[in-house]
């Protein structure tokens, strides 16, 4: 209980600036990136025609998010795209999954990493449509219909962003909370692993797919 | 036992941060159960497109609950932080 506002700090002094690091948050997050590159390795060694069970899942997510990107995108776009959208999906469901193993914590958990991931998609989604549209085009798209509307379109935009990973970050965080204060008052006995069920597996499964989801069309929507 | 200024202030934030959660749980609650309620009324009548319904809702419940997020952080910020 006494824990749950806490986190744990790296600070190192570099000359006059005090640069403070979340350890766990890092830690997590490269054991959760050995975790995507073990899957990637075993789902990819020995491949066949007759593909094993870890093949067969690595091929359902692939073929899966590649539908859902060409549907979003078109063709024209798909093969740039894919990687970075299933990339980003398999990371964030084993970044909201790992925190169901004992003694691990969910690197979305943390503000830093869901406003990295939010920032990221921004920057991709604009630099497209700047690509695709050319900058003059982009630019005037902020002063329609109104050129007095142009703050209310930034605004947007940059909302955008922190709805985004506040959305994450705030799912996870609620449900860890939720999970260690009924741990609290039930001792541990009979609900806890329902609730690492539901806020672990499901809401993680649901939120993962969600912010994926939510940057492909902010992408598409800048395309378009 | 004294009252002072500290402890007031202590009991406002976790009052606001109940307050913040009571109502900012209300609207999400209501527009999640709308979209629940019409995507059966959608699979009821069209039940080969089950799965499609689903993924759409699910999505469009998670959006339509960033308000009640946005309100259990700021009843963490007052719970935690002030």
């Amino acid at each position: 209980m006494e824990n749950i506002g806490k986190v744990s700090h790296w600070v190192f002094h570099l000359g006059d600036t005090r640069l403070v690091l979340n350890s766990t948050t890092l830690v997590m997050t490269w054991v959760v990136i050995g975790l995507v590159l073990a899957f990637a390795l075993v789902a990819t060694r020995g491949r066949s025609i007759v593909p094993g069970p870890w093949q067969q899942l690595a091929e359902l997510l692939v073929q899966w998010f590649r539908e859902l990107v060409r549907d979003a995108l078109g063709d024209a776009y798909e093969e740039r795209y894919f990687p970075l959208i299933c990339g980003m999906f398999i990371f964030l469901l084993l970044c909201n999954w790992v925190g169901v193993l004992p003694g691990m914590e969910e690197p979305t958990k943390d503000i830093n990493t869901t406003l990295g991931l939010g920032v990221m998609g921004f920057f991709i989604a604009h630099g497209t449509a700047i690509k695709v549209k050319g900058l003059k085009q982009y630019i005037k798209e902020y002063f329609e219909p109104m050129f007095f509307l142009m703050p209310l379109n930034v605004v947007g935009e940059v909302a955008k962003v922190i709805s985004i990973s506040f959305r994450l970050f705030g799912n996870i965080m609620g449900g860890s909370i939720i999970i260690v204060v009924v741990t609290h008052l039930a001792y541990g006995l009979v609900l806890p692993p329902f609730l690492y069920g539901f806020f672990g597996l499901f809401v993680g499964t649901v939120q993962a797919f969600v912010f994926t989801m939510l940057t492909l069309v902010y992408i598409s929507v800048q395309i378009r | 036992m004294e009252i002072t200024g500290a402890d007031l202030v202590r009991a406002a934030a976790m009052l606001g941060a109940g307050i913040a959660m009571g109502i900012g749980a209300f609207g999400p609650g209501l527009g999640e159960g709308i979209v629940a309620g019409k995507a059966c009324e959608a699979i009821g009548r069209n039940p080969r497109e089950a799965g499609l319904l689903t993924r759409t809702m699910l999505v469009g419940q998670a959006v339509a609950e960033s308000t009640g997020i946005y309100s259990l952080v700021v009843a963490l910020l007052l719970i935690f932080v002030v």
